[in-house]
């Protein structure tokens, strides 16, 4: 018989932790509420029939935001046969008001006390035994981060399927007589042991139930009437009620308001005019070390010695991967073609991105620190008065932070966001932000064209949070997105030191799937662009060509490369990169190392860069650079755009938007660009103004009001 | 009061939770029950670090003055 047991808790409470513990997966714990978005299964050690489910952490089953969407419905929906309700023994009291309303689900349960080692050390006692027989269920003290009880937990959760559910809390005789009376009425909707679960929730007027239910409003009317309070208040201090009753005599607290250091150091880094140049060092810390010191030594090492001509190590000279490999391919005698496709296509495309690694692994690491001690929530705090501003929401900023690593888990960040309009916009704006994949983008340009300037890299995060700002002040300005952001409401987690081996392995997991993908869809997409580019229709018929330019892919990429002439790079190599960027941004470098012929110079890594050089003008190559950035992002990206919009539609909107967006900048850059440097003055120049024009009338225009006051709720339907 | 005004370090009790709507609820999960002590950490222009049932929320302003203590 198989069993599925579901850990269920309030954010923060440690339950991934306890989930790589009991599985030995290896889940990235971060430190702010809603890192878990989605849940995730896995086995219970030691037993191949036991699944343990990770879900997001709720703070109560009536859903707030989307991810504690995920979590109601399964609980709901799937009835898993144990919950293991992980609690947070430092917050006990609010903690426990989610248990109130698990034990009403008909569903084993059982409770794992974490971080029993703080309360201790804070002083506090718990009479765990009191505590078990007061809710009804069994209650372990566990450690997750050191593993401590959760053997047991686990074992006692496994010999809970199949048991008795708990009692529900129960409540005042009057309010228990309105729910009996509801009850009577759910006969037939629901299954019996759902009974209690949906006589409350129809009761508190939940109106994210779905199905036949029946019409309970005489009854609420009736309870209201009586108490002169709203039903909801009603079930909150019943549920606050019976928690005090179980916790009397249950715990002990010494001291209950002492600032912690946690509140020492929130006293400082939110501080009212220290809180934004902390920001800022911080993060000029993290991408001035990942995109500019240790991530270029290191890259610089990879590029030129491991995938170029070779390095020395302690006085050896040891040879690149493209020397080791011509000779090898030279000593097998391989025909001309194939050792043209080994060096010239899939050497030259995927060793240009591969060089990337130690950088990435740089910012990976930075990241995940960032994420794992506690600021990010701090940060999305600090930013919310600016960011509301131009209508987003301070928890808007966490999915851009994320962003910079990947877009992809950054745009899942955004599930976090409770406004459906906030989160849309978010979506939308989260991939303007550089993301680790373009790095190599923004490093080939600024090497290439700009002769390694210190500006260039920060300026392209700085171009990142323009198109940000204007993309929110300009959308919050249409009727769709009209309308206040949502209140800021964020429960920020205690500070604490990153463990290593967290850290670490989020870095390694994020630089594994970076390799990986260099070693699939990146070595699909070089062999595709080196065939297409090699071959093609010439005098004696179809064949390999001498001159790339006659080759099919310079054919089809003449086809469209008009479109991006007055944006100052209309021939085919550029308009051919920028189209591959859709498939992965790292494709950009690796066509250019295809088409630029980054393999046969070899000896000298920068050679493609004057080529380069020589192909763009400055204003071009920015526009470039502006273009790659803004434009809508890699298949990937957009996928996970597709499946957080949930509509085909806005799907369509968003990817349009941003292209859109990206070639009006980059028009604008490039054209204003070559009138200010070179004086040339035309067509393009007029298009741009006009660009201009249109775009500041769109950010001055005054605000559409907001048709309601009530924010509309984006949590779907269960 | 609002909430808003409380010093920095002073225990107060909430009153009331004004409005009626999803986000006064979600406030309620959170621990903000009417009765309950509150203490501000850190305001920072009316954006406030609170703690109320050991556990650190950050409210903003438009929220802070909805609560009364």
């Amino acid at each position: 018989m198989s069993i599925k047991i579901a850990l269920a808790g309030n954010p923060n409470s440690g339950k991934t932790t306890l989930f790589n513990a009991l599985t030995g997966a290896n889940q990235f714990v971060g430190n702010w509420p809603g890192v878990t978005v989605e849940k995730k299964e896995g086995r219970l050690k030691g037993h191949s029939d036991v699944t343990i489910v990770d879900l997001p952490g709720v703070y109560s089953l009536s859903p707030y935001t989307l991810e504690e969407v995920v979590a109601r419905n399964f609980l709901l929906g799937e009835t898993p046969d144990v919950i293991l309700n992980i609690i947070d023994g430092t917050n006990l009291e609010r903690n426990l008001y989610l248990t109130t309303q698990l034990m009403e689900l008909g569903i084993p349960m059982l409770l794992a006390v974490n971080m029993m080692d703080i309360v201790e050390k804070n002083g506090d006692s718990m009479d765990l035994k009191k505590l078990s027989s007061a809710i009804g269920c069994p209650v372990f003290a566990v450690s997750a981060l050191k593993g401590r009880g959760i053997k047991q937990a686990a074992e006692k959760a496994v010999s809970l399927a199949g048991t008795a559910a708990p009692k529900p809390p129960a409540f005042s005789a009057q309010t228990e007589t309105y729910l009996s009376v509801i009850k009577e009425r759910l006969q037939g909707h629901v299954p019996p042991q759902q009974f209690r679960f949906y006589a409350v929730k129809l009761f508190e007027r939940d109106d994210k139930l779905t199905g036949n239910l029946p019409n309970v409003s005489d009854i609420i009317t009736k309870a209201e009437e009586k108490t002169k309070e709203d039903a909801e208040s009603i079930i909150t201090n019943e549920r606050y009620d019976f928690i005090t009753s179980v916790l009397r005599g249950t715990v002990k607290k010494k001291n209950r308001y002492a600032l912690s250091v946690s509140d020492r150091i929130d006293r400082v880094v939110t501080n009212r005019i220290l809180a934004l140049p902390i920001f800022a060092v911080v993060m000029f810390f993290v991408y001035f070390l990942s995109v500019t010191t240790v991530g270029t030594w290191a890259t610089d090492w990879a590029n030129d010695g491991l995938f170029g001509d070779g390095f020395s190590l302690l006085g050896l000279w040891v040879p690149g991967i493209p020397v080791l490999i011509e000779n090898a391919l030279t000593a097998m005698h391989t025909a001309d073609w194939l050792q043209s496709l080994i060096l010239d296509g899939i050497v030259a495309g995927v060793g240009a991105v591969l060089g990337f690694v130690p950088q990435m692994l740089v910012l990976f690491l930075l990241l995940a620190i960032l994420e794992a001690c506690g600021y990010m929530a701090r940060i999305a705090f600090i930013m919310d008065r600016i960011f509301r501003r131009f209508g987003l929401s301070g928890k808007s900023f966490i999915p851009m932070l994320i962003g910079t690593g990947c877009g992809v888990p950054g745009v899942m960040a955004s599930r976090t966001i409770e406004n459906d309009r906030d989160r849309k916009m978010t979506i939308m704006t989260t991939t303007f932000i550089p993301c680790s994949a373009k790095l190599p983008i923004i490093a080939l340009i600024a090497g290439a064209i700009f002769g390694g300037a210190w500006w260039v890299a920060p300026s392209a995060y700085f171009v990142g949070i323009a198109a940000i700002v204007i993309s929110g002040i300009i959308l919050k300005k249409t009727r769709m997105f009209s309308g206040d952001p949502a209140p800021f409401v964020m429960e920020l987690p205690a500070y604490h030191i990153p463990t290593v081996s967290n850290v670490l392995r989020s870095m390694w997991e994020r630089g594994w799937s970076f390799i990986k993908k260099a070693g699939t869809i990146i070595l699909l997409s070089t062999i595709f662009i080196w065939f297409t580019s090699n071959f093609g229709f010439t005098e004696d018929g179809f064949g390999m060509v001498d001159d790339l330019s006659d080759g099919l892919l310079s054919m089809i990429g003449r086809g469209f490369a008009w479109l991006f002439a007055p944006l100052g790079w209309g021939d085919w190599k550029s308009a051919v990169a920028a189209i591959t960027g859709l498939v992965a941004k790292e494709n950009v470098v690796g066509t250019f190392g295809i088409l630029y012929g980054f393999a046969e110079v070899a000896e000298d890594g920068s050679e493609i860069w004057q080529s380069l050089a020589a192909a763009y003008s400055a204003p071009a190559a920015y526009s470039f650079l502006v273009f790659n950035l803004l434009c809508a992002p890699c298949f990937a990206a957009m996928g996970a755009i597709r499946r957080e919009m949930n509509s085909a539609r806005w799907t369509w909107f968003a990817l349009g938007y941003q292209t859109v967006f990206a070639y009006l900048t980059a028009l604008c850059i490039n054209q204003f660009g070559s009138l200010f440097l070179y004086g040339s003055f035309g067509f393009g120049t007029v298009a741009a103004i006009l660009v201009l024009a249109g775009g500041i009338y769109l950010l001055c225009r005054p605000y559409r009001q907001s048709q309601t006051l009530h924010t509309p709720r984006s949590v779907q339907r269960i | 009061m609002p909430l808003s005004m409380a010093q920095m370090g002073e225990n107060k009790t909430i009153l009331k939770i004004t409005g009626r709507d999803d986000i006064r609820q979600h406030l309620y999960h959170l621990g903000f029950a009417e009765g309950e002590t509150v203490v501000v950490v850190s305001n920072r222009g009316g954006n406030l670090i609170v703690h109320v049932k050991d556990a650190r929320i950050a409210i903003d302003r438009a929220m802070a003055n909805r609560i009364l203590v």
